[in-house]
């Protein structure tokens, strides 16, 4: 279209009604057409202008272009837009009117400002110019709020509008399209102090004591209805006001209806808060201080004390206005904060008219465990009446206490069902330095219980001392002295595991001196292995010394098994005659002593070396032997029977203090069983303990059996009582403690009325043979002869013994008669 | 080590204005003349309670104006940590801290003795107003920040700063602290409110005298001044911080500042109503 044109199609009327130059608009985008659009737009004019036939007078040429060049020459497009814009333009739109429970920013805007924004540039200066028409100044003082000072009421409506903000701003001729869409800015609500736009926060505890408060009131409503319908808007006010704990607790004064008070008469109702009563005390008070004759102090001026007048408040500050005036009033939430404990319903101070909860609990478990009392005893009651009494004292002592729980399991049930492997322990004895600990240390290191590295440590420190062949038996030797004297002392326990079996190892030590400890290892061993050295001379001496003793004292202890490891045959080169020898000679010696052929067997081992122990030997020399290696024939030996259900008995093998409890024992199990939470007498001090926890191979279980190695931590027991040897019995079947007692005994040495040390396992006693009614027969046990003076060895007798002090035995407990450092008699208690 | 994650401004002094003419030291006022009190409760929407206090010296003619703003924000009550041994009252916790702007020397963002001591002071003040047993096993933050902390920009910078405005602040926090507790719904005995009162000489020669909430740039000397936290209903005292010397060790001078300084507790604590009735009454409108 040419310039030409554009004057030929000049609208003045159209001009003058948008007088914002926007016929330059289009001139100027005419100009930039290219010549196919202007062809394109001619023909587009003519087909829009058909379209809308005679309503084609209503809109200007250059509107239907414009609206042609803003569909991009779509024609029907353009003519429903010419339509619905120009020629029947809707009627005005409904503010629209976002849902109360929006965003209390949006519904406190005023309507005016919200259709400011809501609209796009055009929409807006149309407006603009039917508020204003043909006026061109459009600023208005308003605009910016604080420039005045408002008061504080009026200051609350008049919120900064962006619309009105952009209100003078000449448009001039941007094209409709490029215009923006006001869009409400993103205000926090608070203001500048920020928060979010959700209600304010309401701790737990106050939704706790508003929800309290609720049901109170609903309850209270709900009673109110009943009789009386009309509730007094203006009391309810009221009741709100004294609930908001201002303090304005003027017990005089009732609390105003808030409803009908201005902001100045609220200041003049409230500026006294102080009552005469208070004032004038307050102001004797000060007499008093200040004496009779007291006057004002000297260089200052008297002020009197005078009430002020009543302060008004000061009107915000520019920065105030600025802090506070953004925010929208704060939407309204029901901010009544009840006292915690008047606001209760009744239902809920009702609560503590009744037994508290834990009175209820604690009453049903007293009644639970009386009942249970009561039924233990009618159970037992059903025997004798004297027993019914003292279990129920027995049973009332037990309550009083705070005992470890007992889970009450039947444990030789429980035993038959976890049957996993057997447990067995073994002592390996014989004369000194037959290599008892070598072989064990070889053992242990074959099976992988100790690591090389350890063995290497060892063999490099023995090296120091000059002792290098020790290396292994420091496995087991592991205090100082016994390894620097390169004997065992004391018996040393180790554990290790076969696929069926796990064992317990008790090193007895082989020398004279410590014999004792070599009968407390025996009395908890269920086999034994005898290591006999067979290097030249040794076994001669070896024989005549401990293997024979040590034979003798296992075979009194009860072991019937035994494993004769015939150790060191690698210095005599493997030799058989030797081995045949030795065995010759050891069988026909442990035969005499009690021992059955059958449970005797022969390994030619080398502790050294370790050869025939978990391997086989492979030294040539060697093959000759077809037999079994040690690990074997231990797997082969049958465990004795236990007594699993004989009365609990055990004896302490060691006292000490763990992490668990300040009293610890531990010991292997004779007899009977045990369960965490059991009772425990302990003999001879017979003070009662209680199991806290039990454990087995440094695990925590809830039960061991006879034949076990178990710790066993105490409660409810001073450690003065405990002392190693003491025996732990059940205290329904308690061992008795005894002075005097009778044994048969096997006579090793000369007996006659003497002093004696009685030994029984860790137990050690001095007492003396006073009595010795008879001399029995070996095989029938019939009486040979009464009253003996004396009993030869080897001979059995029956003697009695008494005790410098009581001692915990009962009948068929084994004992060893010690004199002089000799072991010269073992026998069965009767 | 200064504090490398946050964009400090200078510790020190800023460059005050320059002016041709040094502006004259305001004319005395007349007594008992108390700066007017500005107060609003609930302008933080996120805290169960906030209050904002203003106190403008409407004397001062130079270009920047001495005043007080503070805003406090009450947090709470709330259930105390899992962690938090019982207790069988209300723990209160008082933060104070000044704005890095808030003085003529810059506040660090960490707070500092003063501010500590103002917290302590604040805290006595407070606990003698809240019925503590009514919150078991809750606790409540109450944070005050001072967002202009009532000293004069233009004072000369000679004049070492002996802290007496810490009164005026101390003062105008307890105000704000209670009318926010308040706005919080925090059962107290009475609203507590703040005054402050100094025995102090206009020049040199000039007899001193005790004045009502002294505005500190306005007085050549303060000898002594005594900030009191106060219920009115009850007549009672929860804190009184006095500092100073005066002339001559006199009680009865003490005595006097401790009233003098009640009459602004009254005066403060009206306002503090008038806010909070204003409060309810916009609630009730409301709903």
């Amino acid at each position: 279209m040419s310039r030409h044109q554009a004057y030929r199609n000049y609208d003045y009327e159209n001009d003058l009604d948008e007088f914002d130059g926007e016929e330059d608009e289009y001139g100027e985008g005419e100009e930039e057409l290219s010549p196919e659009d202007k062809a394109q737009m001619d023909a587009g004019t003519a087909e829009v202008r058909s379209a809308l036939g005679p309503r084609a007078s209503k809109v200007t040429t250059a509107q239907i272009q414009e609206a042609l060049w803003h569909y991009y020459y779509d024609v029907d497009k353009s003519v429903a837009f010419l339509v619905n814009k120009f020629i029947e333009p809707p009627a005005p739109k409904p503010v629209p009117s976002k849902p109360q429970g929006g965003s209390p920013f949006s519904s406190s805007r005023t309507p005016d400002m919200q259709h400011g924004m809501e609209r796009t540039g055009a929409e807006w200066r149309s407006r603009q110019k039917e508020q204003i028409p043909g006026v061109f100044t459009l600023y208005t003082p308003y605009l910016v709020p604080w420039l005045q000072v408002p008061d504080i009421t009026a200051r609350r409506q008049q919120h900064f509008s962006f619309a009105d903000f952009f209100q003078d701003m000449p448009w001039l001729n941007v094209p409709q399209d490029r215009q923006t869409n006001f869009v409400q800015p993103l205000y926090p609500r608070g203001g500048l102090l920020g928060g979010s736009g959700a209600p304010p926060k309401m701790s737990k505890l106050q939704q706790l004591a508003a929800a309290r408060k609720k049901k109170a009131d609903e309850q209270k409503l709900g009673d109110k209805s009943k009789g009386d319908d009309s509730k007094p808007q203006v009391k309810d006010a009221t009741k709100q006001m004294g609930k908001m704990s201002l303090g304005l607790k003027d017990s005089g004064k009732t609390p105003r209806p808030a409803t009908s008070s201005l902001p100045s008469s609220v200041a003049e109702a409230d500026v006294a808060p102080i009552t005469p009563e208070s004032r004038k005390r307050r102001n004797s008070d000060l007499l008093q201080l200040q004496g009779p004759g007291a006057k004002s102090p000297p260089g200052v001026p008297d002020t009197s004390v005078e009430e002020p007048s009543p302060v008004a408040t000061a009107a915000p500050s520019i920065f105030a206005q600025t802090l506070l005036g953004s925010a929208p009033p704060a939407p309204p939430v029901p901010r009544t904060f009840a006292f915690p404990y008047t606001a209760f319903a009744p239902s809920v101070s009702d609560a503590f008219s009744g037994p508290s909860p834990d009175d209820v609990v604690l009453n049903a478990q007293a009644k639970a465990s009386n009942k249970k009392l009561a039924s233990a005893t009618k159970k037992k009651g059903g025997d004798d009446k004297v027993g019914q009494a003292a279990d129920g004292v027995k049973a009332l002592k037990v309550d009083d206490t705070p005992l470890p729980k007992s889970k009450n399991l039947d444990v030789l049930s429980e035993y038959e069902k976890s049957k996993g492997k057997k447990s067995a322990s073994f002592v390996v004895v014989g004369h000194v330095d037959a290599g008892k600990s070598t072989l064990m240390g070889r053992l242990l290191l074959d099976l992988n219980v100790v690591d090389q590295r350890t063995i290497e440590r060892y063999r490099k420190e023995a090296e120091q001392m000059g002792k290098s062949s020790f290396a292994l038996a420091w496995v087991l030797d592991q205090r100082t002295e016994e390894r620097s004297r390169g004997v065992t002392i004391d018996i040393a326990t180790n554990r290790f595991e076969t696929e069926s079996t796990s064992f317990t190892i008790l090193d007895a030590p082989g020398h004279r001196d410590f014999i004792p400890n070599m009968i407390a290892g025996a009395s908890q061993a269920d086999f034994a292995i005898l290591v006999i050295d067979a290097s030249t001379g040794s076994f001669e001496s070896g024989l005549k010394g401990q293997t024979r003793e040590h034979s003798l004292l296992i075979r009194s202890m009860g072991v019937s098994r035994v494993i004769v490891a015939v150790n060191k045959l690698d210095t005599v080169g493997w030799s058989q005659e030797r081995f045949d020898e030795i065995t010759h000679q050891v069988s026909g010696f442990l035969s005499a002593t009690g021992f059955q052929l059958k449970n005797i067997s022969f390994v030619p081992v080398s502790g050294l070396l370790g050869d025939n122990l978990v391997n086989k030997s492979t030294d040539p020399a060697a093959s000759w032997y077809t037999g079994e290696t040690m690990i074997k024939e231990l797997e082969n030996s049958e465990p004795m029977t236990r007594a699993l259900d004989k009365p609990l008995r055990l004896t302490i093998s060691e006292v000490f203090r763990s992490a668990q409890s300040p009293l610890t024992i531990s010991g292997r199990i004779d007899a009977g069983s045990l369960q965490a939470g059991d009772a425990l007498l302990v003999q001879p001090s017979g003070e009662k303990a209680y199991v806290k926890s039990l454990e087995l191979d440094s695990e925590a279980v809830d039960w061991a059996v006879a034949g076990q190695n178990v710790v066993i931590h105490l409660s409810n027991i001073d450690p003065i009582h405990v002392r190693v040897g003491d025996i732990v019995c059940d205290p329904k079947a308690p061992v008795n403690c005894i002075d005097t007692f009778t044994i048969k005994a096997l006579a090793f040495d000369i007996l006659m009325p003497m002093q004696v040390d009685v030994h029984r396992g860790r137990m050690w006693a001095a007492g003396q043979i006073v009595q010795m009614p008879a001399t029995l027969d070996k095989v029938k046990g019939t009486i040979l002869k009464k009253n003996p003076k004396i009993v030869k060895p080897a001979s059995v007798a029956r003697v009695v013994v008494k005790m410098s002090s009581k001692v915990p035995l009962e009948a068929g407990q084994r004992v060893v008669l010690r004199s002089n450092g000799d072991t010269v008699a073992a026998g069965l208690l009767e | 080590m200064a504090d490398r994650r946050r964009i400090n401004g200078p510790i020190g002094a800023t460059t005050p204005p320059v002016y041709e003419a040094v502006p004259k030291r305001p004319a005395a006022k007349q007594q008992p003349a108390m700066r007017k009190i500005f107060l609003k409760t609930g302008v933080t929407p996120s805290a169960s309670g906030s209050a904002y206090l203003e106190l403008e010296n409407p004397n001062q003619t130079s270009p920047q104006k001495t005043s007080l703003k503070l805003a406090c924000t009450v947090h709470g009550p709330r259930a105390l940590p899992r962690s938090a041994p019982f207790s069988p009252h209300i723990i209160l916790t008082t933060h104070v801290k000044y704005a890095p702007f808030a003085t003529r020397k810059r506040h660090g963002y960490l707070r500092d003795s003063s501010e500590r001591d103002l917290g302590v002071h604040l805290e006595t003040a407070l606990r003698g107003a809240i019925i503590a047993d009514r919150w078991p096993k809750s606790g409540v933050d109450i944070i005050v920040t001072i967002i202009e902390g009532d000293q004069d920009r233009d004072a000369p910078h000679n004049e070492d700063d002996q802290g007496w405005d810490m009164m005026n602040v101390l003062s105008g926090c307890i105000t704000v602290a209670s009318a926010a507790i308040a706005d919080a719904g925090i059962d107290c005995v009475d609203t507590v409110a703040g005054g402050v009162a100094a025995l102090v000489s206009r020049d040199d020669a000039a007899q001193p005298v005790i004045v009502v909430d002294p505005v500190v740039a306005e007085n050549q000397k303060i000898h002594a001044a005594c900030c009191v936290a106060y219920l009115p209903t009850r007549d009672e005292v929860t804190n009184v911080w006095f500092k100073g010397q005066l002339p001559g060790a006199d009680i009865l001078l003490y005595n006097k500042m401790v009233e003098k300084s009640l009459i602004a507790c009254r005066s403060a604590n009206r306002v503090v109503i008038q806010g909070l009735n204003e409060t309810v009454k916009n609630v009730q409108n409301t709903t």
